[in-house]
């Protein structure tokens, strides 16, 4: 798992690369405990190349959705694969998290 | 050996008394000289020979006791000879008309404890030559053995053999002797007390060689000696041998004295390493094992000054030894700026080592060994010495072996304690593993109007995935599936909570008063109970089902589980309900139950519901791919006919086919219900 970190202006994009399973989903959670991600307004999660997502990765968004919420930070998810895509609409989560098709809609949100 | 030896001396005795008195001689008849060397011959052989095959006396390597052995009943005996000398000589005084006799009985007397003497002292030296000798130089002993042997022959044959034969091979003996007498490696695992010991031992020993030469050259001129003497080459020889390596021996002794201290240095080193290898293995604490090192290395290194730093994450603390925190901060110090603090260092000349000098140290030498394995960094020695030129590169290769050996101890006894600490563990899961079966249900609904089959395959010892069943009247059944985030123990509790939270909201569903519990009500309450105990990474996945049979239908809520999979007999469509339903636990208060819809579905007889969790449609084969819902549906659609139990083998059959024996990944639950058309039994 890598994730590789983009800043522009206000939003950080955060692209993830491999398997978020129960180890690498420690990193990802390191990443998004950091204080000075509040002080973005967006945070946009790059899907593309994120091939599975096990509960804990899940874990991870479902325990900083709150946090971010309160921050007013919004989390937004883009370019997901349809087997990552049919997890969170499974779990719920679809109607819970903004997750768009394309970088450009993800950018206007 | 010992009775032709006692025997042959007896005869010896009897030809010299009747020689010395030629009343009884001329009684019997006076014996000729040839039997007398004869006797002597056998006599000397036979001594010799049995001490020969004595068993060795050396045990270890316990020389003093040894030669303290050889001095002792010899030692005796010549005092035994030498009183005897002047018994005869007070004796033959008084009784003229008797010297003779007694001086010859005497004789005999005394010869008998030379040769004992002689044949102890050789085969005492015998073991000393063969101390660590080599197989030539026991040949080398036994041709030596072999031609003094043949000496004794030539005393008998001493009218007809001629000097120029005898000559040679009696000069090639003493050679062979002195040569042998070049082997004293004994001496070089003395201690300087055991070498002052074995000087004064060979002293004395020479000293009872001298008593009795001394006692044979005043006999030589005695006219009163009755028979010929024994000063054939044989006793002649190996009396040269017995002296010369006696004296070899005190030369060598004496010599090795004043490097003795040096020696001594050595092997205590190498004694304190075995005595450090030995303890080590039997240090119980990491504690104790760091003092011995310390102790050890202090002691052997005869160190002035010297502390231990340890790394924090062991559990013992650092060590000292007359060192005081300034200097020991102040080297530590500089050790770190010359970046030098935890490599192999020696120093033995810290006086001219500017960095070193500007600490005004009292020490001359230092040594810097750290306590490392391939992959850990223990802790690091420090040694120091007041002299310069202290320490030897000797001394930094001894102190690795001492190193390198606790590094070892500490290394097992962490090994040890984890292998400890698993093995609780273990045991811990196993008592886990068995509390959640007795959770699961063991006996499942029974009733004439459905078919129920469950089927559960847990990744570890604990899972996290869960089901249950109520029957709330005759004609209700409440089912409950789900799945908790993660895996193993923390899984396993939160799945015992679950099953708690099941028992206790049923008793809210009172259809008698026309409050039937609703599935949405039911997963709301269940969120907020779960939002006080349930980690905020963790959620929880639930399908949660009341069939009725007054009705004919059920009504079930979704918490973010997998879809369920159903075959309906009158349309004879397969397919998943798609309901919307967030899971257990992600978001925590009032708004909940907005994410969670109820449903309502009337069945029919035939009908087949398949309720599973994750672990089943994600089931992975060798190529990564996921068995899949698809997968699933298909299976049904062939197989909704046969019975529950048959659906439910299936199944199982087809996912093991799937994954062709790669273990599963995750847990894997699985329930088959079949509608019947039949009245219920109660």
């Amino acid at each position: 798992m890598k994730i590789a970190q983009h800043t522009d202006n206000d939003t950080l994009t955060l692209a993830l690369d491999g398997e978020l399973d129960a180890s690498s989903s420690v990193s990802l959670d390191t990443e998004l405990t950091k204080p000075d991600i509040l002080s973005y307004r967006k945070v946009m999660i790059d899907c593309q190349r994120l091939n599975y997502i096990s509960s804990a990765g899940l874990g991870v968004f479902i325990s900083h959705l709150q946090r971010f919420q309160d921050a007013g930070v919004k989390l937004v998810f883009f370019n997901m694969q349809d087997k990552v895509h049919n997890v969170f609409e499974i779990l719920g989560l679809d109607s819970l998290m903004t997750i768009v098709p394309t970088a450009q809609e993800a950018a206007s949100v | 050996m010992l009775p032709l030896a006692a025997l042959s001396w007896l005869a010896l005795l009897a030809c010299m008394l009747l020689r010395a008195s030629p009343a009884s001689a001329a009684w019997i008849g006076v014996p000729p000289d040839w039997l007398i060397l004869v006797t002597q011959a056998v006599f000397a052989a036979a001594t010799f020979t049995h001490e020969r095959f004595r068993p060795d006396r050396l045990r270890g390597a316990e020389f003093v006791p040894l030669l303290r052995q050889l001095l002792f009943w010899p030692g005796v005996l010549a005092g035994v000879c030498a009183l005897l000398h002047l018994a005869e000589r007070l004796l033959s005084a008084h009784l003229p008309e008797r010297g003779p006799v007694l001086l010859n009985a005497f004789y005999v007397i005394n010869l008998g404890l030379f040769v004992y003497f002689l044949a102890r002292t050789c085969y005492t030296w015998r073991t000393l030559v063969f101390f660590r000798a080599n197989h030539r130089t026991r040949r080398q002993w036994l041709w030596f053995e072999m031609l003094l042997g043949a000496t004794l022959l030539f005393r008998l044959a001493d009218s007809g053999a001629p000097n120029w034969l005898m000559l040679p091979v009696l000069a090639l003996l003493a050679g062979m002797g002195v040569y042998l007498s070049a082997h004293q490696q004994w001496v070089a695992y003395l201690n300087r007390r055991q070498k002052w010991e074995v000087v004064f031992l060979q002293l004395a020993v020479l000293g009872l060689m001298a008593v009795f030469l001394v006692y044979f050259l005043h006999l030589q001129q005695d006219p009163n000696l009755a028979g010929p003497l024994a000063q054939h080459a044989f006793l002649v020889l190996t009396s040269f041998f017995a002296g010369f390596y006696a004296v070899m021996g005190l030369l060598v002794t004496l010599f090795n004295l004043p490097t003795a201290g040096v020696f001594e240095q050595k092997r205590e080193e190498i004694l304190s390493m075995q005595r450090l290898s030995q303890l080590i293995q039997k240090g119980q604490t990491e504690k104790e094992v760091y003092s011995l090192l310390f102790d050890s290395a202090v002691h052997t290194m005869e160190a002035d000054a010297a502390w231990l730093d340890l790394t924090s994450d062991g559990s013992a603390p650092s060590l000292e030894y007359q060192i005081d925190p300034p200097t020991r901060q102040g080297i530590n110090r500089l050790l770190t700026d010359y970046n030098i603090g935890h490599i192999e260092y020696l120093n033995n000349d810290l006086p001219n080592s500017a960095g070193f000098r500007a600490l005004g140290l009292t020490y001359g030498s230092l040594i810097v060994m750290p306590l490392r394995s391939s992959n850990h960094h223990y802790g690091t020695l420090y040694l120091l010495k007041e002299l310069r030129q202290g320490f030897e590169r000797e001394n930094l290769s001894l102190l690795h072996i001492f190193t390198s050996q606790t590094v070892v101890r500490i290394d097992n006894l962490r090994l040890m304690a984890e292998a400890l600490h698993n093995e609780l563990v273990k045991e811990e899961l196993k008592i886990a593993s068995i509390v959640q079966q007795s959770l699961i249900p063991k006996t499942l609904p029974v009733d004439s109007w459905f078919e129920i089959r469950w089927h559960s395959l847990p990744a570890r010892e604990v899972g996290g995935d869960f089901y249950d069943f109520l029957q709330l009247s005759a004609s209700r059944i409440a089912i409950i599936i789900g799945d908790v985030s993660g895996k193993g123990t923390t899984a396993a509790f939160h799945v015992a909570q679950m099953k708690g939270i099941f028992h206790s909201l049923m008793l809210l569903d009172k259809p008698e008063k026309g409050q039937p519990l609703q599935p949405s009500k039911f997963m709301a309450m269940a969120n907020q109970a779960l939002s006080h105990c349930l980690e905020r990474s963790s959620f929880i996945t639930a399908s949660f089902y009341i069939v009725d049979y007054k009705d004919r239908g059920f009504a079930f809520a979704r918490a973010g589980h997998c879809h369920t999979l159903y075959y309906n007999a009158i349309t004879e469509e397969t397919f998943y309900f798609q309901t919307e339903g967030l899971g257990l636990g992600i978001i925590r208060d009032a708004s909940y139950e907005k994410r969670i819809k109820n449903m309502y579905y009337d069945y029919n007889p035939g009908d087949v519901m398949v309720m599973y969790t994750d672990g089943i449609v994600e089931a992975r084969n060798a190529q990564d791919e996921e068995y899949g819902e698809d997968r699933l549906r298909q299976l049904l659609e062939r197989s909704h006919y046969l019975e529950a139990e048959e659906i439910k083998q299936s199944i199982i059959r087809d996912l093991e086919e799937f994954s062709r024996g790669l273990p599963p990944f995750d847990d894997q639950t699985l329930l088959v219900i079949k509608f019947k058309n039949a009245q219920p039994l109660v």
